[in-house]
């Protein structure tokens, strides 16, 4: 009874998850409001548009049923301005693009501000706080705040590439459209390739390596990787680390340890 | 409709809103993303099972309800109507299709887990029962009828299987007693008494393996901020704080060092 | 060591060099003399677990019965090789489980500068395998040499970055199942 698949999300998997994003249709007929396991489906009365999750979506798009309206950051403008940040951008030099902010998160204009994280609750009393698939990343926007530069979301290239091979016709301008998310998977793949260099502050207890910004296939990509060298580079380490351990005991046993040497460890790509 | 309203609606006593089953889905979903991406077994979230089972029975009669309605030769003249039940038809199936997925995708994980480094899980559960370190066997050096069977500790005394569920746990015992039945059988009954144990340590090395939390994961912050932990061992007694990570970032960072506030729901797993 | 693991257990029967304390009686079938005593000084290269547990009295602080010595594949020569430039050199030929027999080694002795170097080896060499295993032709020129020379831990490495990049392109309709 083995379980055939690796361990963390494969693609065809990533892409499930990515199907429950919600985006906006035009739908072209009525149907009544649903109750679905996924949650409820508002009712379809043309024109009005509505949010549904992306599988929907598709299934009303592949029976002629709706037309969809690409997420804003889906425009070649938009896209143009990304590739541009992440290319010509000293500061993202080695790191990805800002992704968009979660809920309470302070957005790239008011960076300055602090974040508030506000939990829902489950029925079982835990705390819960929203994160993509279920945010409305992918919704086509009317009005953008201006000065807010557009950002790539966690599902950027899955939403991006069913919606060119299902909608195409609703899209922009498809052929740059496509051209421009090839351009962006290869600057970015090129970014984690070359982190491999910091990928031993991960390797140590405490120590983490930060990919914000990263999307979701892209950690599909590199994942097994990644693992592997960190935990290779662990277990090259694993002595240098149990003697610093012990030396660290040794210093608190004589109340000489500062518990903020150890803080320095963050690094970004 | 936005997001944000539904959940804002979900009461938290009413599990039968359709706001809540939202909920529990995005709960369920990212639950699996985790259970997959975690080499450890995660605790068994037996009400959210519960409820998704409960959901996943009703859909199954509505469907049923509808189907049974559209060829009911009684209500066919209501012709005009069938085009859209058949499109009903087809998003509730997929739905349901789409849950079921998710709900064998983690059984299945689990069960790759749990038989993987079955002993380990079957000590772990039998330990925290006891409150005494578990009695090693008492004369399992001299018995000469000693079979590989004897190698699984008892679990009479165990209440609360967790991280297993009550099923998952007697799935396993009878996993492991069929295995070590088929060892005993196939080879180790021909070996002396007392090489046939499956949990010996002989020689430094443990028979009993179980996953590694010093793997790597990914995962995103979603509070304000988290520190990576590093647990006590080599010496020192105390847990210390590391790295911080920030509300949005995404971190490759040590199972063990996370797997506290990935408890709290402060962090999910990529 | 993992008890099921087989690349641990091969990591274990790679030998290193021991060097005897004390005349042993009957011991010279190690030495290929069957029979013969083994004599205090001799030296021979003995299976890692072996050669662990006669040093065992040499970190207890008791009368010891061999020590150990660092293997050659991990030598002074062959760290100066690495810090010049860890991409050619050949490890599977210094010892197929290369990085395991380093954990091991690292495990005996105390040597900080062997675990920098090893680390800038492996990272240096991790990035080079991402590349490879990121072309879907395949290894071409030099790339087919390096390749060879990896470990058992660096091939694992370059199956993972090669099969995730491939399963990647498959999903994106870039290339065919199979």
């Amino acid at each position: 009874m083995a379980f055939p698949l690796p361990r963390g999300i494969t693609p065809p998997e990533i892409s499930f998850l990515a199907e429950m994003e919600m985006v906006t249709i035009l739908p072209r007929q009525r149907l009544e409001g649903l109750e679905l396991l996924g949650g409820p489906v508002e009712p379809l009365l043309p024109p009005r548009r509505a949010s549904l999750p992306l599988w929907l979506a598709l299934l009303l798009k592949r029976q002629r049923r709706a037309n969809i309206l690409p997420p804003t950051w889906l425009h070649p403008e938009s896209l143009s301005l990304i590739l541009e940040i992440e290319t010509q951008h000293h500061e993202y030099q080695h790191a990805f693009s800002p992704p968009p902010p979660l809920p309470g998160q302070p957005s790239l204009r008011d960076r300055g501000q602090r974040p508030v994280a506000v939990p829902r609750y489950t029925p079982d009393g835990g705390r819960y706080y929203p994160a993509p698939p279920f945010l409305p990343q992918n919704v086509a926007q009317d009005h953008v705040p201006s000065g807010e530069p557009p950002s790539l979301p966690f599902h950027w290239l899955e939403v991006g590439t069913m919606l060119l091979d299902a909608a195409s016709d609703d899209l922009v301008d498809p052929d740059q459209t496509r051209r421009l998310l090839k351009e962006l998977r290869e600057v970015r793949t090129a970014k984690i390739r070359s982190g491999v260099d910091v990928l031993d502050v991960a390797s140590t207890g405490g120590g983490g390596v930060a990919l914000t910004g990263v999307g979701a296939m892209e950690v599909g990509e590199g994942r097994g990787f990644i693992a592997g060298v960190v935990d290779g580079l662990r277990k090259i380490g694993a002595s240098k680390e149990q003697a610093r351990r012990e030396q660290m005991a040794e210093d608190m046993a004589n109340g000489g340890y500062d518990a903020t040497q150890d803080d320095d460890d963050d690094m970004e790509f | 409709m936005d997001i944000d309203d539904i959940l804002a609606s979900v009461d938290r006593n009413d599990v039968s809103t359709p706001e809540s089953a939202a909920l529990d889905h995005q709960l369920l979903t990212r639950f699996w993303v985790a259970e997959r991406g975690v080499s450890e077994l995660l605790p068994w979230p037996e009400a959210l099972m519960n409820r998704m089972m409960e959901r996943v029975r009703k859909q199954i009669e509505t469907i049923e309800d509808l189907a049974a309605s559209s060829s009911d030769p009684t209500t066919t003249n209501n012709s005009n109507n069938n085009p859209t039940l058949n499109l009903k038809l087809s998003i509730l199936q997929t739905d349901l299709s789409r849950t079921q997925y998710l709900l064998r995708s983690i059984l299945r994980q689990r069960i790759s887990k749990l038989t993987k480094n079955s002993m380990h899980y079957l000590l772990r559960v039998s330990s925290a029962a006891s409150s005494q370190p578990s009695q090693q066997h008492p004369d399992s050096q001299n018995n000469s009828d000693q079979q590989p069977e004897d190698s699984i500790p008892d679990l009479t005394a165990v209440t609360d299987p967790s991280p297993l569920s009550s099923q998952e746990l007697d799935f396993l015992r009878a996993h492991q007693t069929l295995l070590a039945g088929h060892f005993g059988a196939s080879f180790l009954g021909s070996f002396p008494a007392q090489l046939r144990r499956l949990d010996d340590n002989a020689g430094g090395v443990s028979m009993v393996q179980g996953p590694d939390p010093r793997e790597v994961v990914f995962v995103r912050c979603l509070v304000e901020s988290v520190g990576v932990v590093v647990p006590p061992g080599d010496g020192v007694e105390v847990e210390t704080v590391g790295t911080e990570m920030r509300m949005g970032d995404v971190w490759v960072v040590r199972w063990e060092g996370v797997r506290g506030a990935w408890e709290r729901g402060e962090v999910e797993v990529l | 060591m993992s008890y099921y693991d087989i690349d641990s257990i091969l990591t274990d029967a790679q030998k290193l060099p021991c060097t005897f304390e004390l005349e042993v009686p009957g011991l010279g079938i190690l030495e290929g003399n069957p029979g013969d005593n083994i004599k205090a000084g001799t030296r021979i290269d003995l299976p890692l677990w072996l050669g662990e547990m006669l040093s065992i009295g040499a970190r207890l602080g008791t009368s010891r019965l061999v020590t150990l010595d660092i293997p050659s594949a991990l030598s002074e020569r062959v760290m100066n090789a690495l810090k010049a430039d860890p991409r050619t050199v050949d490890l599977r030929a210094l010892a197929p489980h290369f990085y395991s027999l380093s954990e091991r080694v690292l495990e005996l002795f105390e040597e900080e500068e062997m675990v920098d170097v090893l680390i800038n080896t492996f990272k240096k060499r991790a990035s080079e395998i991402a590349d490879h295993a990121h072309n879907p032709k395949g290894a071409l020129g030099d790339g087919v040499e390096f390749l060879r020379g990896l470990d058992e831990t660096e091939r694992q490495l370059f199956r993972v970055a090669h099969d995730s990049a491939k399963e990647t392109r498959i999903w994106a309709g870039e290339a065919k199942k199979r």
